[in-house]
């Protein structure tokens, strides 16, 4: 049986604030929760964070990532929430991975990402495609993304 | 052995779909039952409300305790998720409407499930008994929905009421278990919030709601987006019953809509007193056609070189015994919000019309018809009855419209724009160059003048920018083959500019003040006769 696969994308910002050390352990609790509801939903997708920036692509059933969108947007650990696209896949980018992080790796990121910069990929910036791309390729290069 | 059970019982594979159910949970659910669905589709399919808060239980890995969910039928099921070592979860449904009071349903919500109204008003008012013990402040905060309406017009009931639900769990989320939140009805919410500090709990709580009820949903794989706008009286400052601090905070709700929606407001003792002044306004208005309190006065259109009258504009003019001449910026609003000027704009085409149909000359008449009056339908059939009753040759009315008229320009309102213009009726875009987008809609409606706003010559500031816009707007209605006027003209200097930039026609002090019936019928008297007013031949 062939899946509907929807895919969405959005990027939104850090509201967690305190030390790297509490940032990193933010990101963490996300990672964990995510790890933990995204498979029973039959959710996968990736996540990163820059720039001051969460950018996250959720892919799966349409409205098991309709509803875990809506927990997301609860969420007061970010703001500003933009959606960029919602809109039916061909097949899963991240079949393997029930919430990938990319780029730094957690601690990195935390510690430098929470830096709104002009060098490194800023999610606010980029346009649906493009920060989906980016997402997708960081994934498949990075090693450190834990399925 | 399950399926023998006299209450309801389905199970959930860790995949969230419904493996099992039985036959008392089939018979809850018309159709053809839930085996093989998302539970929470399924959910969602049978229009069962807080069905999310089941789902979420479905996943923990604890038993839950009693959640309470509404059956589209208005039947409410007391539900309890079990999980199962293979990652899924029992779920045991029981028709609790047997044991709840009916006065019981009469206090909720049967879409969002929520306190309803009846329910508020009684936890109000032990709030303010409670309030006699402790002195302990508290807020009342209501809020709406920027633009429901429109979401429910077009995307239809449905897509409105599964948005009330996330709306309403939204709300949930950003409150304390101490506070109190109901749907009052439609898209509107109440919320009572005590045990804090006032009026910075209310502050952050109204911010935070602003942002959060804003955010972007997805509804049944449709984007959505609506924003709030919320009131807050505070209690027991601005009220001490349930009536006045619900009207209070409704009242500061009133003000954030107006003050362009998707803010908070508190509610200030000046609102009750601006709104019963409203209030008396409207009671007037109500009356003054009947009273005959309107008057209309005719401001001259004078072509240039020569110079020669070609139209009047027909102005609304209302004056009470008590309030002498009431500013059209006090009353016309208020006449569009009440509905009131369908019935006025009527009396206004009417009077024109018979009065221009007097004059001895065939000059045009401008009248202006606002937004809401399109809104009617009847248009169209008030302007043929206003020009047969009054003979007026029809090329001598013209309909003068805002942007506001095809800002949210439905195919209606095209329609009727056209089957005026069928009958010979002609058609000016008012105040042009103030909106967002004037130009595209000369697309959407071929206009046969464009009044340019007056803004442009008399405007403070910068006068050679005016003067710029003035000649870019002369020469797009020369290429377009449309007519244009200037409106504003108060000077011989701007008169001079005016033509220097290639205007032909123009309104405003200068070239004439409004004036009465009378004044307008002696002027039209002595002016020579017309030759450029388009239009068909008498
Ligand atoms: C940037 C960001 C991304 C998130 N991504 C997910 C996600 O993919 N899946 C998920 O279940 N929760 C995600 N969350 C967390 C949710 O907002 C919410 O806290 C969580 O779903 C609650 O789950 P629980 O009820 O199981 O604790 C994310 C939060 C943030 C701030």
């Amino acid at each position: 049986m062939t899946e509907t696969v929807y895919r969405l994308v959005y990027y939104s910002h850090n509201r967690i604030v305190g030390s790297p050390a509490a940032l990193e352990a933010g990101i963490n609790s996300i990672l964990e929760v995510s790890r933990r509801n995204n498979p029973l939903a039959n959710v996968t997708g990736a996540l990163m964070f820059n720039a001051g920036c969460f950018g996250q692509v959720l892919e799966g059933a349409p409205d098991a990532v309709e509803q875990i969108f809506e927990r997301i947007q609860m969420d007061p650990r970010h703001s500003d929430v933009h959606l960029l696209s919602f809109a039916s896949a061909p097949a899963r980018a991240f079949a393997h991975w029930s919430m990938a992080f990319v780029g730094a790796s957690v601690p990195d990121a935390a510690r430098y990402g929470a830096i709104a910069d002009d060098t490194g990929y800023s999610p606010a910036r980029m346009e649906s495609e493009e920060l989906f791309k980016v997402l997708q390729r960081l994934a498949l290069e990075d090693e450190g993304a834990t399925p | 052995m399950l399926s023998e059970l006299a209450g309801g019982v389905l199970t959930i594979g860790s995949d969230g779909f419904v493996t099992f159910a039985n036959r008392s949970a089939s018979a809850l659910f018309p159709g053809p039952g839930p085996v093989g669905i998302q539970l929470l589709t399924f959910l969602d399919l049978s229009g069962v409300s807080n069905g999310s808060a089941l789902v979420e239980a479905t996943r923990s890995r604890t038993a839950s305790a009693p959640i309470r969910i509404g059956l589209a039928g208005g039947r409410i099921l007391d539900t309890r998720s079990c999980p199962l070592p293979d990652g899924g979860a029992v779920v045991t449904l029981l028709d609790v409407g047997l044991y709840i009071h009916e006065a019981d349903l009469a206090r909720r919500d049967p879409l969002t499930g929520l306190p309803n109204r009846v329910e508020l008003r009684e936890r109000l008012s032990v709030l303010l008994a409670e309030f006699q013990r402790t002195q302990a402040p508290f807020a009342v905060i209501s809020l709406d929905l920027d633009h429901f309406k429109s979401v429910n017009d077009t995307m239809g009931h449905p897509m409105g009421d599964a948005l009330l639900v996330k709306v309403a769990e939204r709300l949930r989320s950003a409150l304390r278990p101490s506070d109190i939140l109901a749907r009052m009805g439609g898209d509107e919410f109440m919320i009572l919030q005590s045990d804090a500090a006032q009026p910075q709990a209310a502050t952050a709580l109204a911010t935070r709601l602003v942002d959060l009820i804003g955010r972007t949903y997805i509804v049944s794989g449709q984007i959505l987006n609506v924003g709030t706008s919320i009131g807050i009286a505070l209690s027991p400052g601005d009220g001490e019953d349930v009536d006045s601090l619900l009207k209070h905070a409704d009242l500061a709700l009133y003000r954030a809509k107006t003050d362009g929606k998707g803010v908070f407001r508190f509610f200030q003792i000046s609102m009750d007193e601006e709104m019963q002044a409203r209030r008396l306004l409207e009671l007037d208005l109500r009356s003054a056609l009947a009273f005959r309190q309107f008057e209309l006065n005719f401001q001259p259109q004078v072509e240039l070189d020569p110079r020669r009258l070609v139209g009047f504009e027909a102005l609304l003019r209302w004056r009470t015994p008590a309030r002498g001449l009431v500013s059209p910026a006090d009353f016309i609003p208020l006449a569009e919000q009440t509905g009131l000027i369908v019935p006025i704009g009527e009396w206004v085409l009417q009077t024109a019309c018979r009065q221009a149909a007097s004059w001895s000359q065939p000059v045009s008449v401008g009248v202006n018809v606002s937004a809401v009056q399109f809104n009617n339908a009847r248009l169209v059939q008030i302007v043929t009855s206003a020009l047969n009753a009054s003979g007026l040759d029809p090329g001598r009315l013209e309909l003068e419209i805002t942007e506001s008229v095809l800002i949210n320009s439905t195919q209606s309102v095209l329609e009727q724009l056209h089957a005026v213009k069928s009958l010979g009726v002609r058609v000016a875009m008012d105040d042009f160059g103030t909106g967002y987008s004037s130009l595209t809609y000369l697309q959407k409606f071929p206009f046969d003048r464009l009044k340019v706003d007056q803004s442009f010559v008399g405007g403070s500031g910068d006068g050679s920018k005016g003067m710029a816009i003035i000649r870019a707007v002369t020469a797009l209605g020369n290429s377009l083959g449309i007519a244009t006027i200037v409106e504003g003209v108060e000077t011989e200097e701007q008169l001079a500019q005016v033509r220097a930039e290639g205007c032909t026609e123009v309104q405003g002090y200068l070239t004439g003040r409004p004036m009465d019936a009378a004044a307008a019928a002696a002027l039209a008297a002595e002016s020579p006769s017309p030759t450029a007013v388009q239009g068909d031949p008498p």
